[in-house]
């Protein structure tokens, strides 16, 4: 098999000693990322960006992805312990992750979460090995059109599919994809919206606004909300594990369901949350009445749904990124981000250029995520005593890294001030429901997404028929047009129904 | 402030850059050009989208349709207060920065906010603020060779 040399191959590369401690590092970092509040996956990545740029693509970008798995392991270590979501898709492990470590259970259930966030991986990993060769293959064949259908369904799954306010995200979008095409036209080289600004002929680096956004922004709303960080103690004994093992036989069912629902919905952007509250539901719906009860005071199964489920939906994010350039996941967008400045072109063609990054990519997944678990186990305790880390110590240490790597991206003084500026439209623009992930993704693929549009309207000569040709790009339109208007086209069909049933339900 | 004028207001001034990018992008030209569209085509569609927008969610707004609770205060009471004691010393470091350089101005800013707003004891204070921006010096000027701002002065001060 073909994809079975190339994965041996990728193997190798990744098991090379300094990318075995590459990914190590990554993973370690990680999880404190991860466990941190004001830090994630997404920012943690972003700091590390300039690092990477003394390193060779394939160690950067295993260093990158080890960073990703290792926050979304340690994401649950602070809802588990301190009943504090770190990111949006752990709001579902709360609701039993919390009960269980008050009784006294936070060892069984960390180590619930752990094993239940190593097959979510295992799920994931495969996807990734064995549909992203295919999926690479049959996007080689696409054109400006086929890529600009692509990028239309992303953000119209955004508008449709994610957040409170379908039309705040299309606006957070549309500013997307300005920021993005702030400073010099790449086709035409004239200055776009720079208004003699010499700070503003740069433009905007995505990383500078993860850094605000997600850093500075999360930070400010953490010490408005007054959270107090009051975790339940920890320690991980060998019987945790051990009963881990008889939960994972006794649940293997919800395990599956709710690793197979993540890597369905990670597919899709911004799909990760949503899944965990699926998976969640579904692992509840699934049981009898007795255990049913049990539901949201404490029972294992209600870790294991949503956590398998988001680090399947992690996982896949990835599928998309690998193959297509289109991240599913703020964090995969930084780390495509993260491709671009070290000057590979993002698309099927990786696969094709450049084996050893893609296939090392591929089966550094393999090993992080296996060696994370072991990390993870072992050392939880001390993770966790990081966010015991007083909070008028911890925050300005937080900020002073955020300035480090806002800095470092560009060497630019401005790109810190515009850190703390996108802090605080971070900040209102999460109380005012506006969704930042599509803003940031338009960030990252503004120039794809413009020069796709601009090149097909060359190459039709100005007709929009270019959009609607079979067989590839119409159904892309279809898809987006109907997904992006979903929720105005919901209530009607719902009216429509409505009104039928209550016909035929008629007195 | 409630969330119902915080959310109008974002809008309106979301909507004052719409109108500056779709006045450039005419400027530009937002139309067909030598064979292909012109620089401002792209941005004026995005601009013409979130302005559209933003007559919408004003409108959801007034009409309380808004998926935000309207009547709630933007910032809860005694929220204003933590959130500008993080902000404001954060803007005062990047100020710093610009005159004795990140590293040394960070030593200041987290002495200051673990001594003033932190309350701890000094042997604290200078436990955390003088150690920690040195290991960060030492790692980004020495090891991965990436040269953080030095502001006017702060060449001169840290010269090891």
């Amino acid at each position: 098999m073909d994809i079975l040399t190339n994965l041996a191959f990728g193997l190798k590369v990744a098991g090379e000693p300094y990318n075995l401690m590459v990914a190590v590092a990554g993973l370690v970092l990680g999880v404190i990322v991860g466990v941190l509040p004001g830090l994630g996956g997404a920012n943690g990545c972003a700091i590390l960006i300039p690092v990477t740029f003394v390193m060779p693509p394939v160690a950067a970008v295993i260093l990158l992805a080890s960073l990703y798995w290792g926050a979304l392991y340690g994401g649950c270590i602070c809802s588990i312990l301190f009943n504090i979501p770190g990111e949006p898709w752990a709001v579902a492990t709360t609701f039993d992750g919390y009960p269980m470590a008050k009784k006294g259970q936070a060892g069984r259930a960390l180590s619930a979460a752990f094993f239940a966030h190593f097959c979510g991986a295992i799920l994931g990993t495969i996807c990734l090995t064995f549909f992203s060769p295919l999926l690479a293959a049959f996007a080689l064949r696409f054109g400006p059109p086929e890529v600009f259908g692509v990028m239309l369904l992303t953000f119209s799954a955004f508008v449709g599919l994610v957040g409170k306010s379908p039309v705040k995200t299309l606006v957070a979008t549309a500013f997307g994809f300005i920021m993005a095409a702030v400073g010099i036209d790449i086709v035409s080289g004239e200055l776009r919206m720079t208004f003699g600004l010499t700070p503003l002929m740069g433009g905007f680096n995505f990383i500078v606004a993860v850094i605000g956004l997600f850093g500075i922004g999360e930070i400010l709303l953490t010490v408005e909300e007054g959270l107090k960080f009051e975790g339940v103690k920890v320690r991980m004994r060998w019987s945790d594990i051990t009963s881990t093992l008889t939960d994972m036989k006794r649940y293997w069912k919800t395990l599956v369901l709710g690793s197979f629902v993540g890597v369905w919905m990670g597919f899709k952007p911004g799909g990760a949350t949503p899944a965990s509250f699926m998976a969640y539901g579904f692992a509840k719906e699934a049981m009898n009445e007795e255990e049913r009860a049990q539901f949201g005071q404490g029972h294992v199964a209600g870790i294991f749904a949503p956590e398998s489920a988001a680090h399947a939906a992690g996982t896949s994010a990835m599928i998309p990124m690998i193959t297509l350039g289109i991240p599913g996941s703020p964090t995969a967008a930084v780390i495509l981000g993260g491709l671009m400045i070290w000057g590979l072109q993002p698309g099927p063609m990786l696969f094709v250029d450049k084996p050893e990054f893609v296939w090392g990519l591929i089966a550094s997944t393999w090993y992080g995520n296996i060696i994370g678990l072991f990390i993870v186990l072992a050392f939880a305790p001390a993770f966790a005593a990081v966010l015991r880390t007083p909070f008028p110590i911890l925050m300005p240490l937080l900020i002073f890294i955020c300035a480090i790597g806002a800095y470092a991206v560009n060497n630019r003084m401005i790109d810190i001030w515009y850190m703390m500026i996108f802090g605080v439209i971070g900040w209102a623009f999460k109380k005012l429901d506006y969704n930042m992930a599509p803003m940031l993704l338009a960030l990252v693929l503004g120039d794809m997404a413009e020069s796709a549009m601009r090149q097909s309207l060359i190459m039709s000569q100005g007709s929009l028929l270019i959009f609607l040709h079979p067989p590839i790009t119409l159904p892309l339109v279809i898809a987006a047009a109907v997904i992006g208007s979903w929720p105005w086209l919901a209530p009607m069909v719902r009216r429509m129904r409505g009104k039928g049933a209550g016909k035929s339900a008629g007195h | 402030m409630t969330t119902k004028t915080a959310d109008i207001l974002v809008a309106i001034v979301l909507s004052c850059f719409g109108l500056i990018v779709v006045w450039d992008s005419l400027r530009l030209g937002a139309g067909w050009g030598m064979g292909g569209p012109k620089g401002g085509f792209f941005p004026f569609i995005m601009a013409v989208i979130a302005l559209a927008g933003c007559v919408v969610i004003v409108m959801q707004a007034m009409k309380g349709t808004s998926s935000v609770k309207g009547s709630k205060p933007f910032v809860p009471s005694g929220g204003m207060k933590p959130v500008l004691t993080v902000f404001l010393p954060a803007c005062g470091m990047v100020l710093l920065t610009e005159v004795v350089g990140l590293y040394v101005s960070a030593m200041i800013y987290l002495a200051a906010y673990i001594r003033i707003v932190g309350g701890y004891r000094w042997r604290t204070v200078l436990l955390v603020s003088i150690p920690v921006p040195l290991v960060f010096y030492w790692l980004f000027e020495k090891i991965f060779l990436i040269p953080m701002p030095a502001g006017m002065f702060g060449a001169q001060i840290l010269r090891f």
